[in-house]
């Protein structure tokens, strides 16, 4: 079960956007705070009429009505979930370390750090984190950078259209190791809604649909 | 290494690692950031150069440098950054070194926005700097394409002593996609550097590298002599796909990431039963002329699809020389077009001409 406060990192292309969506959707969360400042295309705030469908409040850093005015703030607003313990949220970050620096002013709001899951999201078919020395080192990277431990795991192993239950396997291979070194638990393991027929042994499944990329990608 | 999945920037870095870039020179912008961060990890430790310079200008002259030492050198920007580049890469053109250049377009003119266009096309087709040269310019439609040109894009560039332009859009930039790197790509027949000059003067003379020729005659015979590489390259390199062409009653002219939302498009339009097909420019400069000769008698209408407003259609006119009515939809400003909307234009152009 996740904690009433999820923070999502991971490297760019992760699938952070797309988990947070899903996520907020399937948990029928109240917030989804969108803190990407990297990264210009393929955010979640893209699908502020979707997230307005299923009650979730967008927290985001545009110009109100303009939701490709790329400001370089973060809004404070994202600071509400924080000192409301009445509400859930989840908080999607841009990518990579200097993603999750966005943080830093959030942290100090932070009453019981037991109340937030810090998860990072792995895809083993990415090449800055296909190993378990490179994805203890990018957690060490996120975990520098924030000062809060990474709590949790995201299996998101996938080529896309390509993926088979090899590679499913091979992620969770990699994954149980890191889950093993560091003592925190494989949350998910991410399985796209086209492909059923392929099975996770490890974590919860999440079936994910894809939002947040055109079906023409 | 198999197959990896990878961010379009990202992806067009390592390529450009795979090509053998000895030296990157460049200044950040978005929608391209991704590529000199990678690079800025990576050229290092694969024993390469990475500056990122004060600017762009910087940046184009650094590499007209480097590749006048014969290095392998590229540099990448999005659409402003590349309009300040103009005067270095006519110097490079004309002094005729080997560069290759990416264009991640974004929006314009001016500072634009930084969500996708193609809205470079006259600029990098026609030239954005001063004199007689050209640009060999690729324009691919998916990451591997992308890849696969890029590591042969610096043996067309040393083959013809010429820039490459490697033209996207932010899409291709920011989008994500499965790549194997290992594609076996063309090898061009390539001499050796003996016009480099890199301070040895025991295996060579000395070399001068210079765009300034006061003599007219001198100017005239180096403007013919630049001409035959741009007329070899019409000639023999113009290069193209043809989609879905057979029993095609109309078609769909586009390149890049259009292409790829008409090839969704066509699908949409033969549940409708009209069968359209697409010709895609792979190079637009030198433009895929001969593919025109090739469309099947049937169609007679060709829908030009861009982000732009029609940039390209001046390029589809001189190739068909009125033959076919031309027709044109295109989005600007940084919005894609989508699928249904290129199946609404293919359907209005098909019964106009039906009327």
């Amino acid at each position: 079960m996740r904690r009433r406060i999820t923070f999502i990192a991971g490297h760019y292309g992760s699938g952070k956007s797309e988990i947070s969506v899903n996520l907020a959707i399937q948990d029928k969360l109240n917030y989804l705070v969108d803190l990407d400042v990297v990264n210009p295309y393929f955010r979640s705030r893209a699908l502020k009429e979707l997230l307005d469908e299923h009650d979730i409040t967008l927290v985001e850093s545009t110009i109100e009505g303009k939701l490709n005015s790329d400001m370089p703030y973060v809004s404070g607003k994202g600071r509400f979930p924080l000192q409301h313990k009445e509400v859930t949220a989840i908080y999607d970050l841009g990518g990579t370390e200097n993603g999750t620096r966005v943080l830093h002013q959030f942290i100090e709001y932070i009453e019981d750090l037991k109340e937030v899951d810090f998860l990072c999201v792995v895809n083993i078919f990415r090449p800055e984190t296909a190993t378990t020395k490179d994805i203890l080192k990018t957690i060490m990277m996120y975990e520098a950078e924030t000062q809060l431990k990474i709590t949790g795991l995201i299996n998101n192993t996938n080529l896309m259209g390509e993926t088979t239950q090899e590679m499913i396997d091979e992620g969770e291979k990699v994954l149980q190791e890191v889950s093993k070194i560091l003592d925190i638990p494989v949350l998910y393991t991410v399985i796209e809604e086209t492909k059923q027929n392929l099975t996770c042994a490890f974590g919860e499944r999440l079936d994910l649909n894809r939002y947040v990329a055109k079906k023409w990608l | 290494m198999g197959k990896v999945l990878m961010k379009g920037n990202e992806a067009m870095a390592l390529a450009a690692i795979k090509g053998g870039c000895d030296a990157f020179f460049g200044y950040p912008i978005t929608p391209q950031n991704e590529l000199p961060e990678y690079l800025s990890k990576h050229m290092q430790a694969n024993g390469r150069v990475f500056v990122q310079s004060e600017s762009e200008v910087a940046a184009i002259n650094m590499v007209y440098g480097a590749a006048g030492a014969g290095a392998r050198v590229l540099t990448s920007s999005s659409s402003p950054g590349i309009a300040l580049k103009q005067e270095g890469i006519t110097y490079i053109a004309g002094a005729e070194l080997p560069a290759v250049i990416i264009n991640v377009m974004r929006g314009g003119p001016g500072l634009g926005g930084i969500q996708p266009s193609q809205g470079d096309y006259k600029q990098i087709t026609r030239g954005g700097g001063n004199g007689d040269y050209y640009l060999y310019s690729l324009a691919p439609e998916s990451l591997q394409e992308a890849v696969d040109l890029i590591k042969e894009s610096f043996e067309i560039a040393d083959y013809y002593r010429n820039p490459v332009m490697i033209a996207v859009d932010g899409l291709i930039g920011q989008m994500m996609e499965p790549v194997d790197f290992d594609h076996e790509v063309k090898k061009w027949d390539l001499k050796p550097k003996d016009w480099v000059a890199d301070g040895d003067r025991k295996s060579h003379p000395k070399n001068i590298i210079n765009s300034l020729y006061l003599d007219p005659t001198d100017l005239e015979n180096h403007n013919l002599k630049l001409k035959k590489k741009y007329d070899d390259m019409k000639a023999n390199h113009q290069r193209y796909e043809m989609i879905n062409m057979e029993n095609a009653e109309i078609a769909i002219v586009a390149f890049g990431s259009t292409s790829r939302i008409a090839r969704t498009a066509i699908q949409l339009l033969k549940e409708q039963g009209v069968n359209c097909g697409i010709l895609r420019p792979i190079t637009i400069y030198p433009f895929p002329e001969k593919a025109f000769k090739e469309l099947p008698k049937e169609v007679k209408d060709l829908v030009v699809v861009e982000m732009n407003t029609g940039q390209m259609i001046d390029d589809v006119k001189i190739a068909t020389m009125g033959t076919h009515n031309i027709h044109f939809y295109g989005r600007v400003g940084g919005i894609v077009p989508e699928a249904e909307e290129i199946v609404d234009a293919v359907l209005k152009a098909r019964g106009e001409s039906n009327e």
